[in-house]
């Protein structure tokens, strides 16, 4: 008998629990669930939000393994909020959304220079949404760049847009800039957030190089000198200051952020040639040390001395190259520094006098300033950092070409 | 129920339970909002003073043998006096262990539960309480111990799985609020130690009472490190000047873990550890006020309360009506309260009992 109850209350129990947690199993239940992979928010009428839901087509997952590019579906909604879109979009398409895969967030350029802290804290406030979720300010409609997000060598949208960030470690042209980071630099008093600068390429002819400031040098979104069909691009950083957009980066700019930020494992540039005027030398330069930030406070502003060391080598070969000559490699290597020095000069002193944003969180360096919070709050690093000046110094260690020395 | 005795490395695990389960639901942020960026000086500062709670604890009860606190408090004041303090520590163990269980079914629905009522969510662990407190308290100690290492692996990991997100620069400015917001009132941060309160309870269960010098000292030095790689994983990966309240920061924490595109979302991971975790600790808390509850009502067996204190928890886990008047609880009323029972009661008790007992033995003479 004892044993009866025991097996009863056992079996009570289980269909208790049993039915209790159905309903949070039946919410992610593969049948009614819509995956989204990216989703596009731009400025939509009378003050909404224009909402698009990228899917991946439910027969996709299975066809997965097949040569061909899985189909997307594209759906936009106008709403209030991103709460609502989302819940106007689960009426619409009778299933609920699930922003677990999502890997995309694309916000259109009109809209970030608006604002867009206040979304960003209901992504961050979502369980489901990652922090790994890439971050993106496109240059066109966000709409319109997810419509044009066609992944030419995976067969997976969402692979894609996991992975297309991931060549800025070896060319240093854009940055991985994803939702964890940009809310993290968001609410932090000593840095400011970026995204990732993305646009449509409409051009299609072929532009030359030109001299020292290479067109790729100058290269961003939606007016790259790539052939083909119309596609979806990403060079270049999109600067915030509180939640704002206040500019945009071009690559070598960008470049320069991440050689700052330790964040760039190589990557090329192009200077003048010591031997053949008008021509330049393409030199793969790869970090050698961590790239020391020092700041001290002269008259209440900040003096940031900046100090990198890359180690070369020469990618360029023509038949009168002599690479085994050491006074070539060292005019090469002060080319390097000169040219190296330059960028990062120009690009500190945007950043801190127009753009009065602190990307490269250099605020975080001064921190040790401090004994207090208090004492750095009063201090006030954001407004004080405009009035920043740097001294950077750059030490490049050409030391020599590939596989040919000398021709 | 035939209690039985636990060797000294299982006492260990049981102390650094209690500690760890506190951590993982939102410990590491409290105490980073009491001291912010200087969280990990303070964190070694109340260290060592817990290290001496500990020694002196150990120094008090070495006069009483294997007598725990409920049976010196009978010793220095009587019946009635040992009812109260039973009735505070009761009180104490079930108030904290209802709270942190809510909180932390409250994190589970959020993450994963959505549309599940929080009793349901609840259940299972009142369930496992009703099972354990049908086994002996050896075995239950023994499931501890089987828990303990995968904890402790899950922090380790968590900590440098993070490691290449951390900006180290958090940790300035060096004394975050100031030098006494971290030295003097951040000594209320001790709080954090709340599982010395165990050693009141452990003398009648341990095999070898000689070794109670290095259970009291081992337990807190090695909650001491889950506290600093806990604490410095939060204060690390996230920035302290705004107070953004996460549910689970660990769990956030959690989230950021990435090796490549293959090796991803391992926060389910986690949490399943975690959930064996707060389940060992509602065991050792529910055991110990099982335990306190049979010396105050001299009742012969736990059988009769294997039940009901298990409810007892779950429908003070549901008082609560928000996951504010949680937070209200803990970080207003229960941190006071631990360092009140733990660290002003106890000890006071502890050492008055010492007096008397000289005082005796000063006349027996």
């Amino acid at each position: 008998m004892k044993h009866l109850i025991k097996v009863f209350c056992f079996v009570i129990i289980f269909v208790i629990l049993t039915v209790s947690f159905s309903s949070s199993y039946l919410q992610v239940n593969l049948d009614n669930i819509a995956v989204v992979v990216a989703i596009g928010i731009d400025k939509g009428e009378n003050n909404t939000l224009k909402v698009s839901f990228q899917f991946t087509a439910p027969s996709s997952v299975s066809e997965s393994g097949s040569s061909e590019t899985a189909p997307t579906i594209l759906k936009s909604i106008d709403a209030s909020s991103i709460s609502s879109a989302v819940n106007l979009m689960n009426s619409h398409l009778g299933k609920e959304l699930t922003l677990a895969h999502c890997k995309l967030v694309v916000f259109s350029e009109e809209l970030a220079k608006e604002g867009i802290s206040d979304i960003i804290y209901t992504f961050m406030n979502d369980a489901q949404m990652r922090p790994s979720c890439n971050v993106v300010v496109s240059k066109c409609p966000a709409n319109y760049y997810i419509e044009n997000s066609k992944p030419f060598l995976e067969p997976l949208i969402s692979k894609y847009y996991e992975l297309f960030v991931s060549s800025n470690q070896f060319t240093g042209y854009t940055a991985n800039a994803t939702l964890g980071k940009f809310f993290d630099n968001m609410i932090c008093q000593s840095c400011d957030s970026y995204a990732i600068l993305g646009g449509i390429n409409f051009q299609l002819s072929k532009n030359a190089q030109e001299g020292f400031s290479t067109k790729e040098s100058a290269d961003i979104s939606n007016s790259a000198s790539l052939n083909g069909s119309t596609s979806s691009e990403n060079v270049g950083l999109a600067v915030f200051r509180e939640g704002k957009l206040v500019g945009e980066l071009n690559a070598i700019e960008t470049l320069a952020f991440m050689c700052i930020g330790n964040t760039v494992k190589g990557f090329l540039i192009s200077v003048p040639s010591s031997q053949i005027e008008n021509e330049t030398l393409d030199i793969y330069l790869t970090p050698s040390h961590k790239t020391k930030i020092d700041v001290s406070f002269v008259n209440g502003s900040p003096f940031i001395k900046i100090h990198s060391k890359f180690s070369g080598q020469i990618r360029s070969m023509t038949n009168d190259s002599n690479y085994l000559d050491n006074e070539v490699l060292k005019r090469i290597s002060e080319a390097c520094n000169r040219y190296l020095e330059y960028v990062f000069t120009q690009y500190l002193y945007k950043t801190a006098k127009e753009y009065k944003s602190d990307i490269n969180a250099i605020g975080k360096t001064s921190l040790k300033l401090f004994k207090t919070i208090s004492q750095y709050e009063d201090y006030g690093w954001r407004e004080h950092f405009q009035d920043s000046f740097f001294d950077v110094s750059v030490d490049v260690n050409v030391k020599s070409s590939s596989l040919l020395s000398d021709s | 129920m035939t209690d039985t005795k636990i060797t000294s490395k299982e006492a260990i695990m049981l102390i650094v339970t209690i500690f760890v389960s506190h951590t993982i639901v939102t410990l590491s942020k409290n105490l980073l909002s009491n001291t912010k960026s200087a969280t990990l000086i303070n964190l070694i500062y109340v260290g060592i003073i817990a290290l001496l709670f500990a020694y002196i604890i150990f120094r008090l009860l070495r006069n009483f043998a294997s007598l725990d606190i409920i049976d010196i408090s009978q010793y220095l004041g009587g019946p009635i006096f040992k009812n109260i303090v039973g009735g505070i520590f009761i009180a104490y163990f079930i108030g904290t262990s209802s709270n942190l269980l809510r909180e932390f079914c409250e994190g589970l629905r959020v993450a994963f539960f959505p549309m599940t009522n929080i009793l349901f969510i609840l259940i299972p662990f009142i369930l496992v309480l009703f099972l354990t407190n049908s086994l002996s308290f050896s075995s239950n100690i023994k499931t501890v111990s089987l828990v303990f290492p995968f904890v402790l692996i899950s922090i380790v990991f968590l900590f440098f799985g993070n490691f290449q997100n951390f900006s180290f620069e958090r940790m300035f400015p060096l004394l975050g609020k100031g030098f006494s917001d971290t030295f003097i009132t951040g000594i209320g941060n001790i709080f954090a130690f709340s599982g010395i309160s165990c050693l009141y309870f452990i003398p009648p269960y341990l095999k070898e009472p000689q070794q109670m010098k290095k259970i009291c000292l081992t337990s807190v030095i090695i909650g001491l490190f889950y506290f600093l790689f806990c604490t410095a994983t939060v204060l690390l990966l996230f920035s302290f000047f705004v107070d953004v309240d996460e549910v689970l920061p660990l769990y956030s924490a959690a989230s950021y873990i990435e090796f490549g595109v293959f090796f991803q979302r391992l926060e389910p991971l986690f949490m399943l550890i975690w959930i064996l975790e707060i389940g060992c600790y509602m065991i050792i808390i529910n055991r110990f006020s099982i335990h306190i509850f049979q010396k105050m009502t001299n009742l012969k067996s736990q059988k009769p309360l294997a039940m009901i204190f298990p409810l007892f928890v779950l429908g003070i886990a549901l008082l609560p009506q928000n996951y504010s008047i949680i937070r209200f609880l803990e970080t207003n009323i229960y941190s006071y309260f631990i360092i009140a029972v733990v660290f002003v009661l106890g000890i006071t008790i502890l050492f008055l009992a010492n007096l008397k007992k000289r005082k005796e033995r000063k006349n027996s003479l």
